[in-house]
């Protein structure tokens, strides 16, 4: 056997085991020797490199939105009996998406709004309206902020304002309103509310532990605006009612 | 299956399922392939919205990682192809000829021995160093672990021309590994030189 037989073995065959007139050939040639020695070693070192990468969570949101954009996602009630591994936090996080996008639509028009109204001198608020007053003396409110939702820094990995501190000053003033409780509207009001809450206290751990994940990031701010929003419905559902 | 069924149903979970059992071979796949993140997110991107929109076809006659396969590597090659690559066409290397198209060797130069110093960082810079063709079936091959049918069946090419190119593949990396460390050698005696020089 010659080296170009031999190099036509070790195409068709492989590396290993090897012909007998292949390997007879290889004992008495140190430049096949070396040839079979480095290419074992590059196959070795091949095996050795991760056969898997984590792609960006990213991904899976633009691609899961043109899905749904396109009709492939047909619905988001996952199927019952369904057999799929949990996704942990994730789960929870599936009943968020579809007000999520929503949300974020809605969000957008009131922080316009929010920041049109700041600027306007004369309608600069927060004195509650009359009728709310009236019922609760002393305590003065204003709308739920809704300003701050983008806590994402330029380099999106690092919070840098949270919005909690309003959202939750303005849920602790409306608990001290006198608001009809009992109405359905309220009480459904408030179970979202809750709700709300319990998803923003898994996102903030969550980012606690992973704060790169963009997608938990992505999660918490829709979940601060969808709170501001439920304050607000809750804040005018008290005006009303009172 | 089920998981298949169900996104075939358009079930939302089925298909979060589905990307994340195979979504990270396939990034990594495209990561290799086209070099940087950026690209190979939108690559990923666009093999799983092609799968997607055609899963109600997929009647499960091969491995459903292997369809996902063929789709990304055809929108890789896809792409490599329109970005017209300088060097190497994907044509030349995606059909062997005759005429020993691929690295030659020259046995009577004085061998380089690889044998401890292939570290994984001179391999990725060679790997990335590679022809589409060459690259797709060495990744699939050697790193992946897929067979030559299998690899065949992604590609859409015959066993024997898989084999022809992975052995092309790894006789082209041996070349490129061994520049790699002339290179390392090189710039190794130039420091030493340099400080030699200044001690002086």
């Amino acid at each position: 056997m010659q080296c170009k037989e031999l190099e036509i073995v070790l195409e068709q065959e492989g590396l290993a085991p090897l012909p007998a007139s292949a390997r007879e050939h290889l004992a008495g040639c140190t430049a096949c020797q070396g040839f079979l020695a480095d290419l074992s070693s590059i196959v070795a070192a091949a095996k050795t490199l991760p056969d898997e990468a984590h792609p960006p969570e990213r991904i899976w949101i633009s691609l899961r939105a043109r899905l749904e954009t396109e009709g492939v996602i047909r619905e988001a009630a996952e199927v019952a009996g369904a057999t799929l591994p949990s996704m942990g936090w994730r789960s929870l996080a599936a009943w968020f998406r579809p007000r999520a996008l929503a949300t974020a639509s809605a969000g957008l028009v009131l922080v316009v709004t929010a920041v049109f109204l700041s600027r306007q001198p004369d309608l600069q608020p927060s004195p509650i309206s009359p009728s709310i007053a009236q019922n609760n003396p002393g305590s003065t409110v204003s709308a739920p902020s809704v300003a701050p939702s983008p806590v994402v820094s330029s380099d999106s990995h690092t919070v840098v304002s949270d919005p909690t501190g309003d959202l939750n000053r303005t849920e602790g003033d409306l608990a001290n309103f006198h608001l009809a409780v009992t109405s359905p509207v309220n009480t459904s009001l408030r179970q979202d509310l809750q709700t709300v809450n319990e998803f923003i206290a898994e996102c903030e751990l969550h980012l606690k532990q992973y704060p790169h994940d963009d997608v938990a990031r992505e999660y918490l701010n829709s979940a601060y605006q969808q709170k501001a929003e439920l304050l607000a419905a809750m804040m005018d559902s008290g005006r009303s009612e009172n | 299956m089920e998981a298949i069924r169900r996104a075939q149903a358009g079930d939302a979970a089925a298909f979060e399922f589905l990307y994340q059992m195979h979504g990270r071979r396939v990034y990594a796949l495209c990561l290799r392939m086209v070099g940087n993140p950026a690209d190979a997110e939108d690559l990923m991107q666009e093999a799983f919205l092609q799968l997607f929109r055609k899963i109600g076809t997929f009647r499960g006659e091969s491995a459903f990682s292997t369809w996902l396969h063929r789709m990304t590597v055809n929108v890789v090659l896809m792409r490599l192809r329109k970005k017209s690559l300088p060097t190497d066409s994907l044509e030349e290397t995606l059909e062997p000829d005759a005429e020993n198209s691929g690295p030659k060797r020259d046995v009577g130069a004085p061998d380089l021995r690889l044998s401890g110093a292939v570290d994984r960082v001179n391999l990725e810079r060679s790997i990335g160093k590679l022809p589409p063709g060459y690259k797709t079936v060495f990744v699939l091959h050697d790193v992946q672990g897929y067979e030559h049918n299998e690899i065949a069946s992604i590609m859409g090419c015959s066993v024997g021309n898989s084999k022809s190119q992975l052995h092309k593949a790894r006789t082209r990396l041996r070349e490129l590994l061994q520049e790699e460390i002339r290179e390392q050698a090189r710039q190794e005696r130039q420091a030493a030189r340099s400080q030699s020089d200044a001690g002086d």
